[in-house]
């Protein structure tokens, strides 16, 4: 048990994900075939002993109500616990409006119900392993008023871009949040992570508000920082910030590297998602698959190399699949030949029989679609 | 969903000897099959599917497990508010001696008070032994349309292999005149698949008198039937035309994994309308290695292939190392094959350790081998 309840934040304005974005909010998104990003910080906070968690939704809620449910799959006791889905207010006028900030005082009396003391806000874009009980026990043995998180990276030159960045002094007392600009290659990328009491949350949440009406919470704790004592921890091991399209390629295909997925899937940390009771994958005499992921309920009979496959998808005679994200629910007709594509929920390429993208830069196939 | 007034009752209390280790510590219904699920899943998923809300598990032989299993109902969609699964293992009675099920017909007299608690209008007697996709609420509009007293849903099945089964002999309209249990000349191919509709009210009586007759094996297909048949009583035969399997025995086991590998089998477990539900476990989908090989094979999440796999069903989490070479097997849960280690016509139980270098079945062997404890290379 962790005496703290847990907030799922949505994503900021500086996530923009190609496509997959238009259909659903970041949390939605499939990751590695079977799960959805959005997994991955209810199964930390179930993981943890976090019993009471809020998902907050800007919009397009569908997708999201849909596979969170009743949270049961996440392990979540039915009575003691609660999966509460907190959509934002409709009708902000502008979507500049629409920033948690608004969310959660749109819902703050959901949260001032809540009967814990503590809170351990996450976001839901960002692919990671944690144990915030852990987190939360040093939080209250430092004193600290706020904890965050962050991982101290070198590539934050191309990657990260406009995501929060840490400026620490030596004791790891935060100075200042901003943007990364793309500057600096070394920089501490914000887990967008912060634990502290439910008391200061809320005072921070109406002080955000009556400061400005665009800010976030993340602006309002970076005008805090000489006031509150702000302390961050280094978060290690695998980490994924699913900001753009590349960086969601990206993400799913350095998984592949396998000793980085043993890292992010501990067999004592499960990760759970919402099971669609398809049945194992069936390879036939001409399938070929060599160095990916495969979900189940797939039909291959066709070359698979180097790609992430989601459920229930569909490989025919004489398709070749090369560094392809392949979404749920996907056809991939006869002799198709598609490489560097990241292909989303429903579609099929039937007809078109070459789709390469460019190594670095992958296309993309829309929900949906007929090729 | 309002219930359709039927009542499952599956008899799970079988071992199923034949199975050999595979059954010593749990009972049959309970063994793995095709690639993620439990043989029991089978009659569960069609209850679900087929709109039973209630069904009771009848469990007997080595049943921690399997009441375990059976009683989480939520995985197949069975704990609605009215709807539950109930297991039902032999208990002890005010004014009756502590007894095991004497028989199937038994297993059912002593939870009349179960039964009646639901007050069904019919009930419907399921087998935990088999493999198979059926939707019983066809059975009962069948049953229904007859006005029987009982029908019982039967296979063809090939005329040599008749005398193998129990065979129901019947005239034009589907009304059985006669049963024959494993006859050596049959009359007729249709074998009785131990699936029974009954009005429960006229069972309700037949089991009260069954139980306190001395004469009896308390036994559906050799006392039920034969006195219903005997007092004139309307019973049909509900022809089945389907995939189905009782799989008895190693080489009946690993056979109907098999059948799996046909592109087009008749079981279809990849039908969106007929789902078979089973246990959900939290594991990565599976990972096929740089150097692997997958040829006509069947895999679950979790497993982590790195060797070659050939004509194989591999259950969740099985780790095939590299330069293993794994044909014709059927490799149950956890399963651990070593760097370079041999498998050929061979199931492998649930958490065995093959190590590395290790040779196991036999390419050229009639009969399949089962391998149920740790194999160490030699």
């Amino acid at each position: 048990m962790c005496n703290a309840f847990g907030i799922v934040n949505f994503e900021g304005s500086n996530v923009k994900i190609k496509g997959l974005q238009d259909y659903r909010p970041a949390g939605a998104i499939s990751f590695l075939g079977r799960y959805r990003l959005i997994d991955f910080p209810i199964s930390n906070l179930s993981n943890s002993g976090v019993n009471h968690i809020q998902v907050h939704i800007k919009d397009k809620p569908r997708s999201l109500v849909e596979h969170l449910g009743t949270g049961r799959h996440y392990n979540i006791n039915s009575k003691r616990g609660k999966l509460h889905i907190l959509p934002s207010s409709s009708d902000l006028g502008s979507d500049f409006y629409n920033h948690d900030i608004a969310s959660y005082l749109y819902n703050m009396r959901a949260i001032e119900e809540v009967n814990y003391p503590y809170v351990i806000l996450v976001p839901s874009h960002m692919v990671y392993r944690m144990d915030y009980s852990d987190l939360l026990d040093r939080h209250i043995e430092s004193g600290a008023d706020i904890t965050m998180v962050y991982q101290s990276v070198d590539n934050a030159k191309e990657a990260f871009i406009d995501c929060d960045v840490l400026n620490l002094n030596k004791q790891k007392g935060v100075l200042s949040i901003e943007k990364n600009r793309g500057i600096y290659k070394t920089r501490n990328i914000s887990l967008e992570t912060y634990v502290m009491s439910k008391e200061l949350f809320i005072d921070l949440v109406k002080k955000a508000a009556n400061t400005s009406s665009l800010y976030w919470f993340r602006d309002i704790v970076n005008d805090e920082c000489s006031e509150l004592d702000i302390r961050a921890t280094n978060h290690r091991g695998f980490f994924a910030c699913i900001n753009d399209f590349k960086s969601y390629f990206d993400a799913n295909m350095s998984l592949m590297d396998f000793d980085k997925a043993k890292d992010l899937f501990d067999e004592d940390w499960p990760i759970y998602t919402r099971t669609n009771d398809s049945c194992p994958t069936q390879y036939y005499p001409t399938g070929r698959v060599v160095n990916s992921f495969v979900s189940n309920g797939c039909l291959i009979e066709g070359t698979v190399e180097n790609c992430i496959v989601g459920r229930g998808c569909v490989v025919k005679k004489g398709a070749v699949l090369k560094n392809c994200v392949i979404s749920p629910s996907v056809v991939i007709g006869e002799d198709v030949h598609i490489e560097n594509v990241v292909v989303d929920k429903k579609a099929r390429i039937t007809r078109k029989k070459d789709l390469v993208g460019e190594s670095g830069n992958p296309m993309y196939v829309k929900r949906d679609d007929r090729i | 969903m309002r219930q359709n007034n039927m009542l499952a009752m599956i008899l799970a209390g079988g071992r199923g000897t034949r199975l050999e280790a595979l059954t010593k510590k749990i009972a049959k219904p309970a063994v793995y099959y095709g690639g993620k699920y439990r043989i029991i899943d089978f009659p569960l998923s069609n209850c679900a599917n087929s709109g039973i809300n209630n069904v009771g598990v009848l469990t007997q032989y080595e049943s921690v497990l399997l009441n375990s299993y059976a009683a989480a109902g939520s995985r197949w969609g069975l704990d609605a508010r009215d709807s539950g699964v109930f297991v039902l293992p032999p208990r002890e009675k005010d004014g009756a001696a502590f007894d095991v099920y004497r028989g199937t017909a038994d297993a059912i007299s002593q939870n009349i008070d179960f039964i009646d608690s639901h007050s069904p209008e019919y009930v419907l007697i399921l087998s935990g032994d088999h493999i198979y996709k059926m939707d019983y609420a066809k059975m009962l509009s069948y049953h229904r349309a007859q006005n029987a007293d009982v029908t019982i849903a039967v296979l063809p099945v090939p005329m040599k292999e008749a005398s193998r089964f129990g065979i129901m002999n019947t005239d034009e309209e589907g009304r059985i005149v006669e049963f024959e249990e494993k006859p050596e000349h049959p009359k007729s191919n249709l074998a009785s698949m131990g699936i029974y509709i009954f009005d429960w009210k006229q069972l309700r009586k037949m089991l009260v008198a069954d139980m306190d007759n001395s004469d009896s094996n308390h036994d559906f297909g050799k006392d039920i039937i034969p006195t219903m048949l005997n007092d004139g009583k309307r019973l049909f035969a509900y022809e089945f035309n389907g995939y189905w399997k009782d799989v008895g025995t190693i080489d009946s086991l690993w056979e109907a994994n098999m059948d799996l590998l046909d592109k087009n089998n008749e079981l279809d477990l990849n039908d969106p309308t007929w789902k078979i539900y089973t246990e959900d476990v939290a594991t990565t989908p599976h990972f096929v290695g740089k150097n692997a090989e997958v040829v006509n094979s069947y895999i679950n999440q979790g497993c982590v292939v790195n060797g070659k796999v050939k004509n194989s069903v591999l259950f969740t989490s099985v780790k095939v190392a590299e330069n293993a070479d794994v044909q014709d097997a059927v490799l149950m849960p956890n399963v651990e094959v070593g760097e370079g280690a041999v498998i050929h016509r061979a199931i492998v139980a649930q958490g065995v350790k093959i190590d590395a270098g290790a040779v196991v079945g036999d390419p050229d062997s009639e009969h399949i081998e089962l391998i149920s404890k740790r194999v160490r290379c030699e």
